[in-house]
C-alpha cells in the first residue's frame, strides 16, 4: 500500500428516480457502489472506517443533475478506463458516469471551492415565459429579497448571479439561473420558484453546471 | 398504473417525507414483465419501508417465488402517515415499488406478520387500496390475501381479514400455493373453489371453513370445519433441510434499520426457554454448514457492497460449527473493513471468545446477555438456568476484554415472581457496574432493558395470565429508581403496549371485530408507540361486547379450548403442560440435543429428516 493515495474524481449524471434519494443516502449509495466494484479503495483513519469518499455539494431532493461531482481516494493506481467501467457497472442505472480522471492530491476539496450552481428549469405549460420574466423583473427590482429556511433568513439578491430565458423550443418555458453555493450564501432554485408563485413540484429542475473557485482549474 | 396517475405520484412525492421509500429502483430489485407470468405476487410488511425492508423471511420469498419463470413477486410497504394523506386526497390505490401496480391488480397479497401490533397496519393497506378488508366481503376476483409470518400460530385474531394463512416456514408453501392459484386462475369456478383448494395444502389455514361455537363463559366450546375435506387441524410447514440461502439482497437507497445483510445461520433453538414463543413454535433445529455460509457471506458482499453483516440465530453460541465460523469469517473479511454482529449469545466465556474473534471486525460495538432473571431459582422456572459465578465470570471476562459497553436484558412479571426477585435484577446491575467499573474505569456504561412477561400461545406459560398493569408498575417503579440511584441507564416496555400485545397475541376470533373497529376509530402503527391508542382500543372492546381482560388477565384452565388450538406446530400441548407443571416446582429441563424429551417434533416431522451431511438437525 502507497502512503500517497491516488485521488479520483468522477463527474455523472443522477437522473430518474434516484432524484427522490436525498445527499446523505446518495452518498451510502456511492459507497457501496464502490465496494461492489472492488476498487482498492482508501479509507478514512480512526476507529470507525468509513471509505475516503467526498461530494461536491448536496443536490435538493427532487432535483435532477447532469453535473454532479465528487472526489474519492484508492490506495493503488488502476487504469482509469478501468475504474470508470468497474465503478459503472455497480452503480444504478439513474447515475452515469460523465467523466472520470485522476486528480492532484494537493488541490483542494471540492466543497470548499464550490461557489456557484447552474441550474436549467422547466417550467409548467401554463407559465409562460413573458409572464415569467415579468414575475422575475419585479422581483429583482426589489431592495432585497429575504428567504427563511431553517430559521435562517438570507437576502437572495446577491446571490442570484445570472439568469436567462432559453429559446422555447417545446410548450414549455425554460429557464437558466446562475446561483451562488458558497458556505455562506447557497441559494436554491425552488426557493426562487416559490417566491416567483410557482410550485417547484410542478417543474423539473436540473442541476447543469457546478462552478469551483479559479485554484481549482 | 395509467400515466397520469404516476406523474401525480411523483409530483406528491416532493411534500412527503422520505420520498425515496416509495419508488423502489434498488440495487438487487427484480423486475418482470408484468404479462410474462401467470401468478403475480404483491410481498407486503405492513409497516413501513424502514422497517420492513430489511426482513430476512422477505427476502428469501422475494428471491424464490421471482426464480420461478411462470411467477412474479414485487414489495409493498405500509405508506407513512403523511403520504397515506396525499395518497387518498387524490384516491391513488396503494402500489407495488417495482412495477406501480396498484396492489388490486396482483393475483396475491402475501403480507407478513411478524409480530401483532402490526395488524391494524393490514386494515389500512387493504383499505388504501380499495380492497374490502373482510374477506367475506371480497369479490370473486380480488387478490387472495394470504398471511404469513411468526404471529400467525394464532390466526385467529386476524382471522375475518384473512382468506388464507400459510402457517409455519414458507420456502416450500408458497410456491405450492402459487400453483394451486395457477391452476384455478384458467379454470372460471368460483373463488370458494379456490379457497377449498387451498385448504387441501398442507400448512394452509383457510379460517372462512370453519364454525366456532362459545360457552357461556366465553370460553371455546368447539371450533369444527364446515365442509368435508377441510382438515381439523393444520400442520405447520417446515423444511426439512434450509434451502439455499439468498445473496444478491436489495440494498435500500434510503436508510433503513438493520441496514446490512443478514445470513440465517441456523433456525430453531434447543434450549427451551419456557417464555419464548420462537423457542418453541421454530423446531427442529437446523443449521447451515460453514461450507454453505460462506461463499453466501463472500457473494453477498459482493453483490450488494452492504458494510455490515448480521449472523442471525436465536442461539449463535449453539451452533455446532460456531468457533470454526467464526474464526474463518475473520481470516476470509477482516481486510474489507465490515462489522459483523453476532447476536443471541449464551452467558458463558465461550461467547466472550467468539466474540473476540469478530472484534477486529466490530470495532467499538457493545456486548449483550440475556439473563432474563436474576435469581437462580427464578431462572429454573423460566428453564434459563445459569449460575451467578458463570455470569459474573462472563461479564468479568467482557470487561477484562475491552468492552466498555454491556447490555443486560431481564423480564418482570414471571410466575412466582416476588419483590426479592425484582431486587435482584438491580442487583445484579449494580454489581456488573461495579466489576466494571473496578476492571475499566468510570467509562463503564451498564444497560439494562426490563421487558415484561407476555404469556405466548404455544409455550408452557400459555394458561397464565398476565400480571396486572399495577403490578407491573410498582415493578418498573421500583428498578427505574433503583437504577437512577446507581448510574445504571435502564429501558422498558410501557405496560400499555404490553397490553395491547397479549389481547392480540391471545386473542380468538372475536378480537376480529376490535381490531376493525380500533381501525376504523384511527388505530395503526400501534408498533411504534407514540400514539396514544389504548383508549381506542379499550373503546373498541366496550363496542364489540368484550371484555378485554377475558383476554390478559384471566387464568385459562387447562382443559379449555385454546383458540390456537388447531394450529399443530409440532410440539404437543401434552409437553407444554408438563413442561409448565415443571416450572412451577423450578424443575428444569436440559438443552434436548444430548436427550430427547419427546416434545413430538420428531413425531410430526421425523420422517422428513434428510441425512446429516444434507442438513444438521439439533434433535438426538
Amino acid at each position: 500500500m502507497s502512503d500517497t493515495p491516488f485521488r479520483v474524481r468522477v463527474c455523472y449524471s443522477k437522473t430518474g428516480n434516484l432524484r427522490f434519494v436525498g445527499h446523505l443516502d446518495t452518498q451510502r449509495l456511492f459507497e457501496r457502489a464502490l465496494r461492489r466494484a472492488r476498487l482498492p479503495l482508501r479509507y478514512t483513519q480512526g476507529f470507525n472506517k468509513h471509505i475516503r469518499l467526498n461530494l461536491a455539494s448536496a443536490l435538493p431532493l427532487g432535483f435532477i443533475s447532469s453535473s454532479e461531482m465528487l472526489d474519492f481516494w484508492l490506495d493503488e493506481s488502476m487504469d482509469e478506463q478501468e475504474i470508470r467501467q468497474k465503478l459503472q457497472e455497480a452503480l444504478p442505472v439513474d447515475i452515469r458516469i460523465i467523466e472520470l480522471g485522476y486528480v492532484d492530491n494537493l488541490l483542494p476539496s471540492l466543497q470548499g471551492s464550490l461557489i456557484s450552481s447552474d441550474y436549467k428549469i422547466t417550467l409548467p405549460e401554463e407559465e409562460t415565459g413573458e409572464v415569467f420574466q415579468q414575475k422575475l423583473a419585479q422581483l429583482l427590482a426589489q431592495p432585497e429579497i429575504p428567504v427563511t429556511r431553517r430559521e435562517k433568513t438570507l437576502d437572495y439578491k446577491p446571490l442570484i448571479l445570472e439568469h436567462s430565458l432559453q429559446a422555447v423550443s417545446s410548450d414549455n418555458t425554460i429557464v437558466n439561473f446562475k446561483l451562488s453555493s458558497t458556505p455562506g450564501g447557497n441559494a436554491r432554485p425552488d426557493d426562487l420558484l416559490e417566491l416567483l408563485g410557482i410550485d417547484p413540484a410542478d417543474c423539473v429542475i436540473e442541476r447543469v453546471g457546478l462552478n469551483f473557485s479559479s485554484n481549482e482549474g | 398504473m395509467p400515466k397520469n396517475t404516476i406523474s401525480l405520484i411523483e409530483k406528491i412525492l416532493y411534500s412527503v417525507e422520505k420520498p425515496g421509500r416509495y419508488v423502489g429502483d434498488e440495487h438487487n430489485q427484480i423486475t418482470k414483465e408484468w404479462d410474462s407470468v401467470d401468478v403475480r405476487w404483491c410481498l407486503i410488511f405492513p409497516d413501513i419501508y424502514d422497517i420492513g425492508q430489511a426482513n430476512l423471511g422477505l427476502a428469501m420469498l422475494y428471491q424464490i417465488l421471482n426464480a420461478e419463470e411462470h411467477i412474479l413477486a414485487e414489495r409493498s410497504f405500509a405508506p407513512w402517515v403523511d403520504m397515506e394523506v396525499e395518497l387518498r386526497k387524490h384516491q391513488i390505490p396503494l402500489f407495488s415499488l417495482e412495477s406501480k401496480q396498484s396492489l388490486k391488480n396482483f393475483d396475491i397479497l402475501g403480507f407478513t406478520l411478524p409480530y401483532e401490533s402490526i395488524y391494524t397496519n393490514v386494515l389500512n393497506i387493504l383499505d388504501l387500496a380499495g380492497i374490502n378488508i373482510r374477506s367475506t366481503d371480497r369479490r370473486e376476483r380480488d387478490p387472495l390475501i394470504l398471511g404469513g409470518g411468526q404471529a400467525c400460530f394464532n390466526p385467529e385474531p386476524m382471522a375475518d381479514f384473512f382468506d388464507a394463512f400459510a402457517i409455519g416456514e414458507g420456502e416450500e408453501v408458497s410456491l405450492e400455493i402459487s400453483q394451486v392459484y395457477r391452476d384455478w386462475k384458467k379454470t372460471s369456478s368460483p373463488r370458494s373453489d379456490l379457497l377449498l383448494n387451498l385448504a387441501q395444502v398442507p400448512g394452509v389455514y383457510v379460517p372462512s371453513l370453519y364454525d366456532i361455537s362459545y360457552h357461556p363463559d366465553g370460553t371455546i366450546a368447539n371450533m369444527t370445519p364446515i365442509q368435508p375435506g377441510v382438515p381439523d387441524k393444520i400442520t405447520k410447514r417446515i423444511v426439512a433441510a434450509l434451502p439455499t440461502h439468498p445473496s444478491k439482497f436489495v440494498v435500500p437507497n434510503v436508510e433503513i434499520i438493520h441496514d446490512r445483510m443478514s445470513v440465517e445461520i441456523m433456525r430453531g433453538c434447543t434450549r427451551g426457554c419456557r417464555f419464548c414463543h420462537a423457542g418453541m413454535v421454530n423446531r427442529p433445529v437446523r443449521q447451515r454448514s460453514v461450507e454453505e455460509i460462506l461463499p453466501v457471506i463472500e457473494n453477498g458482499l459482493n453483490s450488494t457492497g452492504f458494510e455490515e453483516v448480521g449472523l442471525l440465530s436465536l442461539s449463535s453460541s449453539d451452533h455446532t460449527q460456531i468457533l470454526e465460523l467464526t474464526k474463518k469469517v475473520h481470516d476470509n473479511f477482516h481486510d474489507r473493513k465490515l462489522s459483523f454482529s453476532l447476536p443471541s449469545l449464551r452467558i458463558e466465556s465461550f461467547s466472550v471468545d467468539l466474540m473476540d474473534e469478530l472484534k477486529e471486525l466490530k470495532p467499538g460495538g457493545g456486548f449483550t446477555l440475556a439473563p432474563e432473571a436474576a435469581t437462580e431459582r427464578m431462572r429454573a422456572v423460566i428453564n434459563k438456568p445459569l449460575d451467578d459465578e458463570d455470569f459474573y465470570q462472563t461479564v468479568t471476562r467482557i470487561f477484562e476484554n475491552g468492552w466498555r459497553t454491556l447490555k443486560l436484558y431481564y423480564m418482570i412479571g414471571l410466575p412466582t415472581e416476588t419483590m426479592e426477585d425484582v431486587d435482584a435484577i438491580l442487583q445484579a446491575g449494580i454489581k456488573v457496574y461495579q466489576i466494571g467499573k473496578r476492571l475499566i474505569g468510570k467509562s463503564v456504561k451498564i444497560h439494562l432493558g426490563i421487558a415484561s412477561l407476555i404469556p405466548k400461545p404455544h409455550t408452557p406459560f400459555q394458561w397464565l395470565p398476565v400480571q396486572s398493569p399495577q403490578l407491573i408498575q410498582e415493578k418498573l417503579d421500583y428498578l427505574k429508581a433503583g437504577t437512577r440511584r446507581a448510574g445504571i441507564k435502564m429501558s422498558y416496555n410501557i405496560p400499555d403496549s404490553t397490553l395491547l400485545e397479549s389481547w392480540l397475541s391471545r386473542g380468538d376470533r372475536r378480537i376480529g371485530s376490535v381490531i376493525q373497529t380500533a381501525w376504523e376509530a384511527g388505530a395503526k402503527f400501534d408498533a411504534w408507540g407514540e400514539r396514544d391508542n389504548l383508549q381506542i382500543w379499550r373503546n373498541s372492546f366496550t363496542t364489540n361486547n368484550l371484555d378485554p381482560d377475558f383476554y390478559a388477565y384471566r387464568e385459562r384452565s387447562l382443559d379449555e379450548i385454546l383458540p390456537w388450538d388447531h394450529i399443530d406446530i409440532g410440539v404437543t400441548k401434552r409437553f407444554l403442560q408438563r413442561d409448565y407443571d415443571w416450572s412451577l416446582v423450578g424443575r428444569t429441563r436440559a438443552d434436548c440435543r444430548n436427550t430427547c424429551f419427546s416434545c413430538g417434533i420428531l413425531d410430526a416431522f421425523g420422517d422428513q429428516r434428510p441425512p446429516e451431511t444434507i442438513c444438521y438437525w439439533g434433535c438426538p
